[in-house]
Parts: structure tokens; C-alpha cells; sequence
């Protein structure tokens, strides 16, 4: 009896402690000054992993003035992202494209009120590898040639010569074995790369069905993870792939950029190219505020507000995205406040 | 003349026994066999060189703070103290659960059923049970806790989902320290009158308590290291910032754990995650290591030899 | 029961009621039987729930598709083609490479840990062969992509992707290493000194000995090892989930050196992509349905492993 008496001190002692950790105000950023001391609250994030870095900053910076409140950022993906707000599941999700009509019809039919705030600028960079000298400007015809659903099984550049002057390009590419690493159809940057080269409206020019249309070819090495495919890229001479510009500005010389030519001749992605517009794979980058739940819940409507702020808006560079202009930041702050009366 | 042969038939007999010295084929086979065994363990020798490698520049840097710090995106400031918190969350859920359940399951099938069908079908269920994937467990706890009973991602569904996953593990170990009490100890209760329930009590538990203990603690190291049926049943893999709640409320809310924590940063693609993972990882060793090492110090320290 | 008359008080008579003791006590008892016996119960009960679980969702899946895309060209839940060959064929390739890896590591360590090592050798290198056993698969995933896949793989196969199933094979294999080797190594222990003695007796070198005596009296034990083994391989998923890639699905593909998808590779990518996605998709509910498969495919092997050893004990 002596043994199990001391288990059990043993075992109280360990549910003591354990209790003890989970009710300590554990360091949650450092009580700080100003924000508005006293809200309390649970907000939900969800949704781009390429918006992701950004909310999650503005998330910890307002937590560090508002530490009474509970944020979560996640980031499955732009569409699961959208699965869920439109479930009423997520207060704000993160997107690296605008909502597509199925989803806002799926918002409206559950009776979920949005507004939609533009909150920073990206690009979606092709790279290749310094090696490969012949390529150094791709059309979109070139774009569509090389990813697009119907080059499946193209192993080589010159595979997709053929398919390129159909559309128009010069169908010049080397005999080189063609290794593409890029995000998989979970990425938001996966669709914002269908949508902004044109993939879906060439393919549905060329008689594809919806879904293939809104597809890549489905047979290159896939990864969410960003620096996997710059890596792919570093390691293969005639390597082809796009990412975030964020990642593929971080990614030094190991990979080259490929400039994008949308019509009006060859651009390189850079801050100001994208700012500006003039790169043709520029993208803007979205939060999806459910209006309903910022009515009712303070601390959400505390933490857009501080989003709608300088700090906020700054936070997108401060996560290696293109800070918003400031005219665009403007109309966003009115959309904000028109929403919200 | 000659000399007679000296060797003797003893002399002839003992080259032949002891002749390893020509048994080629023998000593590269036993080599052979070492070798595999040298492998096995250089691949752990090699995994935790590189992990200790790669993490050990974190702590230099940042000490403790690595421990205390909640998540963050940015790489310098990222911590892993709701991982910690989350796990230990997590445990007191699997020892409230699965020590009493596991404990009274194998008393029952050890003690009290008689061997009936019955009995031997919910031995091979047990038996069933533990060979199962532990995410098919997340599969269970996801429709079932998170759905059906609508305890959403919650703490709560997260620690009974891991309870269950260790339950047949608690009974099969607890089922064999039981068997290993010399059935004299019970005989001797029930030699003076003591009920079923008395002798348990007062004899057979107690003397298998050290073997049941070990048994719990090495299931809760098992769960300490589950990551599959988190990601199912909600284990946040983003970031999140708790603001002051109560414990109840806590219990219903976010949370993570030490391994989740690792498989997210695992994917981070800034390379500077890659530090941090491999020090969190470190982490997740030392507290294995010192709970395996607990179990097996208390199992040797209270042990009887019969 | 006493005869006779006389003035004598009939002598107490001991009854079976008299040796049962107060009922209080034996109702304290019952009640605490109870108690144990519901305990037993749950878990007859949480093997129901996940039958049910999986089978009511796989059912759902199974009327939502349209049953001809289980038989495409490749593992796209989020584009509705379900092809199982893909996954299937994931799962077998990687259990494939990790048992090439765990059988001859393990039952080599059993060997020679049962036969040729010396106690003090044993007491050593086995406690280390069950800490190898305790690496968490999330710690051996990471080790899988940081250092078997470019310091080996890629090393040795130039084309390979860094993403590889080899590399989550070798890591998978690792992990169930010391599973093989614990079981059958219990399995030669047991083989009775006799056979032993009597082998050497014959003069058999211990090779031979080990070789032709006690693999083949432990042979159901190291069969049941190896089962057990396979069991775990196909059932491992954080090693996939981080070595394997794929995520988003893949093509029906044989290629270890390249990206490929295994059933718990499908369901973890499912978990943390529309994770928290819940009724609705198709591909949510596929999830079940794969993981019916995989609950299936275990309980087999388990069943399979129980039988042989049964059936082919050998009696001593």
C-alpha cells in the first residue's frame, strides 16, 4: 500500500503541475501600450499559406497590444481556406487570388456577408536555372506551352516547340530535359498562376472542358514548400518553375529569373514592376472579412482595424511582399469602414 | 629412426573444436550479422549528431528563450512554449483516461473472466487494436469527438483521441505484469477469506504496480511522440496567440503539441526553420529520454525478483 | 443433521451461506466487477466506433463519385480522380524498401544478438536497439529529407527528386527495425537450449547451428516478425507525409527515386490541406474511405500473423 500511496502522490503531483502550466498566462508577446486594453475575444484566420506570413505578423503585433485576445492564423490553402469562411468556420481568410464565383455563390447560399480588403501585392516569379542561357523571356504562349494541361508528358523543352508556334510563340526551345518544380493545386499560387498566364482562357479557346482548362499538367515534382522548389530549380541545369516573388527574391543566386513578356514586351518581376502593374504575373493579395461576425465581435473588428493601419498595411513588406500604394491602400481603408458603418 | 607421432587423439579433438580460428565462412558470417546490428545503430548515431548539430546553434544563440517564445513567423523570434504547454495538456488527458480504463480492462481479463469465447474475443480485439495505424485513430477521433460530439478542435478532443491510441498498449502491459504475480500471493489471500476485489487490492496490484507504471509511462512517451492523429483532430499548424482564458476555456481551444510544431516547421520554407526545427526536435529527445529513463529507473528500483 | 433426542440444542450446522461472508461486502464486490468489466467493454466499444466511423463515411464517399474516376490516372482527391491504384501502389513500394531495409538489419541483430553475443554485449546493444524504437516517425521524416534523401539517395541516383519514396522507404524501414528485431529475437530465445546442445553435439560450427537449427524452430516467430513489420510499414505516415511529397496528389507512378503518394501519405495531405473541411467535398470523405483500406489491410496482416504463428508452432 506504501508503493501505490507514493505513485500516487507522484501521479497528483504531475496533474498539479501540468494544471498549473496550462492555467499561466503563458508569454504571449509583452503587455504593451496602446491597442485597445481590455478586448477580449477569438478571432479565426485561415487560408493562404502565401498571405499567411503577413496576417500572422499583424496577428502577433496586435496580440502584443491586445494580449486578452485569442488569434489563430492557419494556412491549408486559398480554396480550403474559402470552403471553410463560407461555412462561417473562419472569421478572415487570407487569399492570393480573388473569390471565384462558385465560392461567393457558396458564400451567399449559407448567408455569409464579406468585404473584400486588398492588403498587399505579390508576384509569382519564373525561374529557371542560371545554366540555362537560351531561355531568358517567356510569352504567355510559351507559359501555356510548357505547363500547361495539354503538355503532359512533354520531357523535354523542345517537346513543347510544336504546341508554342500553334499558339503563336516562336517554338525555339533547346533539347534540354525539361524538370519543373512548382507548387501543387493546394497553393493559391498555383491558381493565381493559371489565372494570370492565361492558362484557363487559352485552354478553353482550344475547345478543353472547365476543369481541365483550370489545370496544369498534372505530371511535375509538386511541393507546397517554397524553398523545395527553389532547390529543384538550384539542382537541375534546364530547370523550369515559379514561386511566390517573396521566396524567389529571397533566393540569391542559386536561380534565375525569367522575364515574363503579357504583350507588351519582356519585364522582369521586381517591387516596382509589380507596383506598378507592368509585370504581367503581379497579383494582388486579399483578406475576406466576414462583416456579420466583425459586427458582433470586438476583438475582430479591433484586430481589421489595426490591420487597416499603417503598421498593418506595413506589414506585408515587412514580410518580403510589395507593400500596397498608397491609393490602393486608401480605397481599401473605405471599403473597410463602408463595411462596418 | 622416426619419431613415434606425438599428436594425441585429445590434441586432434580439441583443434578440431576450437578450430575458429579456420572457420573463415563462420567468422565473416558473424561479422555479417554484427555488421547489421552496427547499422542500425549508426543510423541512430548519425540522427541524433545531425539533429544535435544542426539545433545546438539555436540554444547557443537564444538559451532558453527558444523554450518560452510562442510561435511567430519570424524565425528569430519563434518558440516552441505552446507546443510544450500542449503536450503536457495532452498528457494529463492520456494518464486521467487511459491509466484507470486500461488498468480496470486488464484486472478484469486477467482476474475476474473466466475463458469464455467472450474473453478470448476481446483479448484478440485488444490485440487488434494496438497494430493499428495510429491514424486511423485520428480518423475515429475527427468523426466521432470532433464531429459527431462536438467537441470541435478542441484540447479535449485532441487528449481523448490520444487516450484511446495508447489504451490497448496500457492494457496489454498492465495484462502482463498482472500474469507475472505467482498465483501463491493470491492464493494466500484468498486462503484467509478475502473476496476477488480484496485480494486485487491488497495483494496482486500492489505487487504489479512498478510493472504497471512502467507500462503507463512508456504508453505516454508513445504519445508524446504522435503527431498523425493531431493533424486529423485539429492541432493548429499555424500560429496562435492565446489571450487570457480560463482553464475550461483553455480546454475547448487551440492547441498544439511538440511534434505538430516540428512537422510545421518541417515544411517552413525559410531555410532558418530548419535550425529551429532540428532544436525542437532536440527537445522532444531529451523529454523521451527522460521519461523512458524514469520508467526504467522506477521499474528497477521497486522491482521484486520472485 | 443430528439424530437422538434428549435435552441437548441442536448442534449449529455450517451452511455454504455461513463461508460466503457478509453481503455487503460481496455486493462491493460485484459492483467493483462491474466496474472492470465495462472497462473491458470500452474497448470492444472503440473497436465498433471505428468500423463504423469508417464504414459510414466510406459508404457516403462511395455514392458521391462517380465510381469510374477509382480508376484514373492518378491521386487528385481535390480534382475528383480517387485512382487507389496510385496510392496503393505508393504504399506497396515504400513497405517494399523499408522490409528490404528491416529484414535483413533485423533479423541479422536478432541473430546475432541471440546467438553469437555475450551477456555483457547484449545488455548493451540491446537497450540501445529499443531506443531506436522510441524516435518519434515525425523526428525520422525530417532526418529522411534532410540526410537520406541528398547525402544517399541523390548521391547515388543522380536523377532523383528530393522528394523520394526511397528515401521515406529507408526511413520507414529504420523505424520498424527494432520491431522485427525484438520479435524475432524473442522467438529464437525461446527455442530450447536442447536443440542447441544436441546440434553441437553433432559437431555443427555455430553458424550451421543457428542457421539450420534455430531460425527454422523460431521460424514462426520470425515469420510473425515479419508480418508485424510489414503491418507497421504500411500503417507509418509521418515519414511519408514529410519525405515523400506529393501532397497535392500524384500521377500512377512506380518510380522510387521520385515523388509518390501512399495511402497515409493521401490521408495526412487531406488532414492538413482541407483539413478541418468537414461533410460537403468528396475529397474529405475519401479520406475514410482510404483509411477503411488501410484499417482493412492491417487487421488482415494482424489476423494472418496470429493464425501462422499458431498453426505452425512447433511443440516441444
Amino acid at each position: 500500500m506504501r508503493k501505490t500511496g507514493r505513485l500516487a502522490a507522484v501521479a497528483a503531483f504531475a496533474a498539479l503541475a501540468t494544471l498549473g502550466a496550462a492555467c499561466s498566462n503563458n508569454n504571449d508577446g509583452s503587455g504593451g501600450s496602446g491597442g485597445s486594453p481590455g478586448v477580449t475575444g477569438t478571432v479565426t484566420i485561415s487560408g493562404s499559406s502565401t498571405v499567411q506570413p503577413i496576417s500572422s505578423l499583424v496577428a502577433e503585433k496586435f496580440n502584443a497590444a491586445n494580449p486578452d485576445v485569442t488569434v489563430s492564423v492557419d494556412g491549408p490553402g486559398t480554396g480550403d481556406g474559402f470552403v471553410l469562411f463560407c461555412q462561417g468556420k473562419t472569421d478572415v481568410n487570407d487569399a492570393s487570388r480573388p473569390i471565384a464565383d462558385t465560392e461567393a455563390a457558396a458564400c451567399e447560399k449559407a448567408g455569409v456577408h464579406y468585404v473584400e480588403l486588398k492588403i498587399g501585392l505579390d508576384g509569382i516569379t519564373v525561374m529557371t536555372n542560371p545554366a540555362n542561357d537560351t531561355v531568358t523571356c517567356l510569352t504567355k504562349a510559351d507559359l501555356y506551352a510548357l505547363f500547361g494541361p495539354e503538355s503532359q508528358g512533354f520531357s523535354t523543352w523542345a517537346d513543347a516547340n510544336a504546341l508554342d508556334e500553334t499558339l503563336g510563340g516562336a517554338g525555339s526551345f533547346p533539347d534540354a530535359p525539361l524538370d519543373i518544380t512548382a507548387p501543387g493545386e493546394e497553393s493559391g499560387t498555383y491558381d493565381a498562376f493559371i489565372e494570370l498566364a492565361g492558362i484557363t482562357d487559352t485552354a478553353t479557346s482550344r475547345g478543353l472542358s472547365e476543369t481541365q482548362a483550370a489545370s496544369l499538367r498534372p505530371d511535375y515534382q509538386s511541393s507546397p514548400n517554397d524553398n523545395v522548389i527553389i532547390q529543384g530549380i538550384e539542382g537541375s541545369n534546364s530547370s523550369l518553375g515559379f514561386v511566390g516573388f517573396a521566396y524567389a527574391d529571397q533566393a540569391g543566386s542559386g536561380v534565375k529569373d525569367v522575364q515574363v513578356d503579357g504583350g507588351s514586351g519582356c519585364v522582369a518581376p521586381s517591387h516596382e514592376t509589380i507596383a506598378d502593374g507592368s509585370y504581367p504575373l503581379s497579383r494582388s493579395l486579399y483578406i475576406y472579412v466576414n462583416t456579420d461576425k466583425a459586427a458582433s465581435n470586438a476583438a475582430l473588428k479591433a484586430l481589421v482595424d489595426f490591420y487597416m493601419t499603417q503598421d498593418g498595411f506595413g506589414s506585408a513588406g515587412e514580410a518580403d511582399y510589395v507593400d500596397l500604394p498608397a491609393e490602393q491602400v486608401s480605397s481599401t481603408q473605405q471599403a473597410w469602414s463602408g463595411a462596418v458603418g | 629412426m622416426a619419431l613415434a607421432d606425438t599428436r594425441t587423439t585429445t590434441d586432434a579433438v580439441r583443434r578440431a573444436l576450437t578450430g575458429r580460428r579456420r572457420d573463415l565462412g563462420g567468422r565473416l558470417f558473424e561479422s555479417g550479422l554484427l555488421l547489421t546490428l552496427l547499422i542500425a545503430l549508426a543510423t541512430l548515431i548519425v540522427l541524433l549528431a545531425k539533429i544535435f548539430g544542426q539545433g545546438w546553434s539555436v540554444f547557443a544563440e537564444r538559451g532558453t528563450s527558444f523554450l518560452t517564445s510562442p510561435m511567430s513567423q519570424a524565425a528569430g523570434r519563434a518558440g516552441i512554449w505552446q507546443g510544450i504547454v500542449g503536450s503536457l495538456m495532452l498528457m494529463a488527458f492520456v494518464v486521467v483516461i487511459a491509466f484507470p480504463l486500461g488498468v480496470g480492462a486488464a484486472v478484469y481479463l486477467e482476474e475476474y473472466a473466466r475463458d469464455t469465447r467472450f474473453t478470448r474475443f476481446v483479448n484478440a480485439n485488444i490485440r487488434n487494436l494496438a497494430g493499428v495505424p495510429s491514424i486511423v485513430y485520428g480518423l475515429l477521433g475527427l468523426a466521432i469527438f470532433v464531429e459527431l460530439l462536438g467537441f470541435g478542435r478542441s484540447v479535449i478532443a485532441g487528449g481523448v483521441t490520444l487516450a484511446i491510441l495508447v489504451l490497448p498498449i496500457v492494457i496489454i502491459t498492465t495484462a502482463e505484469a498482472l500474469r507475472a504475480v505467482p498465483n501463491s500471493i493470491r492464493e494466500a489471500g484468498f486462503g484467509v477469506g478475502a473476496t476477488k476485489w480484496e485480494v486485487v487490492r491488497s495483494h496482486v496490484l500492489p505487487y504489479a504496480a512498478p510493472g504497471i507504471f512502467t507500462g503507463t509511462v512508456l504508453s505516454i512517451s508513445r504519445a508524446l511522440g504522435e503527431t498523425a492523429p493531431l493533424l486529423l483532430v485539429g492541432a493548429i499548424q499555424g500560429t496562435f496567440f492565446t489571450g487570457s482564458q480560463s482553464l475550461l476555456e483553455r480546454l475547448q481551444g487551440l492547441y498544439t503539441s511538440l511534434p505538430t510544431v516540428i512537422y510545421t516547421w518541417s515544411r517552413q520554407p525559410n531555410p532558418d526553420f530548419q535550425k529551429l526545427t532540428a532544436a525542437a526536435i532536440m527537445v522532444l529527445l531529451v523529454v523521451l529520454l527522460m521519461v523512458n529513463a524514469t520508467a526504467i529507473l522506477l521499474r528497477n528500483r521497486y522491482e521484486r525478483k520472485w | 443433521m443430528l439424530g437422538g433426542g434428549g435435552a441437548q440444542a441442536p448442534r449449529p450446522v455450517l451452511t455454504v451461506a455461513d463461508l460466503r461472508g457478509a453481503s455487503r461486502r460481496r455486493r462491493k464486490g460485484r459492483l467493483i466487477r462491474g466496474a472492470f468489466l465495462s472497462a473491458a467493454a470500452v474497448s470492444v466499444l472503440i473497436s465498433a466506433l471505428i468500423v463504423v466511423a469508417l464504414v459510414g463515411e466510406a459508404v457516403v464517399f462511395l455514392s458521391k463519385i462517380d465510381l469510374r474516376s477509382l480508376w484514373s490516372d492518378g491521386w487528385f482527391p481535390r480534382r475528383d480522380m480517387f485512382d487507389i491504384r496510385t496510392i496503393f501502389a505508393g504504399t506497396v513500394i515504400v513497405s517494399l524498401i523499408a522490409m528490404l531495409v528491416a529484414a535483413p538489419l533485423g533479423l541479422g541483430a536478432a541473430i546475432y544478438l541471440s546467438e553469437y553475443a555475450s551477456q555483457r554485449v547484449r545488455r548493451r546493444l540491446k537497450p540501445a536497439l529499443e531506443t531506436l524504437a522510441g524516435i518519434p516517425s515525425v523526428v525520422m521524416g525530417f532526418f529522411a529529407l534532410t540526410v537520406i534523401s541528398p547525402d544517399l539517395i541523390r548521391r547515388l541516383f543522380s536523377g532523383a527528386g528530393i522528394f523520394n519514396m526511397a528515401a521515406a522507404g529507408i526511413g520507414v524501414g529504420i523505424l520498424v527495425t527494432p520491431l522485427v528485431a525484438s520479435i524475432a529475437e524473442d522467438a529464437m530465445h525461446a527455442v530450447p537450449n536442447s536443440l542447441r546442445e544436441a546440434s553441437y553435439g553433432l559437431a555443427a560450427r555455430r553458424r550451421s547451428t543457428s542457421v539450420r537449427v534455430v531460425v527454422p524452430a523460431a521460424v514462426s516467430g520470425i515469420v510473425a516478425a515479419l508480418i508485424v513489420g510489414v503491418s507497421r510499414a504500411i500503417g507509418e505516415t509521418m515519414v511519408v507525409a514529410i519525405a515523400a511529397g506529393a501532397t497535392g496528389g500524384s500521377l500512377f507512378t512506380l518510380n522510387p527515386l521520385g515523388p509518390g503518394q501512399t495511402m497515409t501519405g493521401a490521408m495526412a495531405a487531406l488532414g492538413t490541406g482541407s483539413d478541418r473541411v468537414t461533410g460537403g467535398t468528396a475529397a474529405f470523405n475519401s479520406l475514410f474511405f482510404v483509411g477503411l483500406l488501410l484499417f482493412a489491410m492491417t487487421l488482415g496482416l494482424n489476423v494472418v500473423s496470429e493464425r501462422f504463428v499458431r498453426k505452425v508452432r512447433r511443440r516441444y
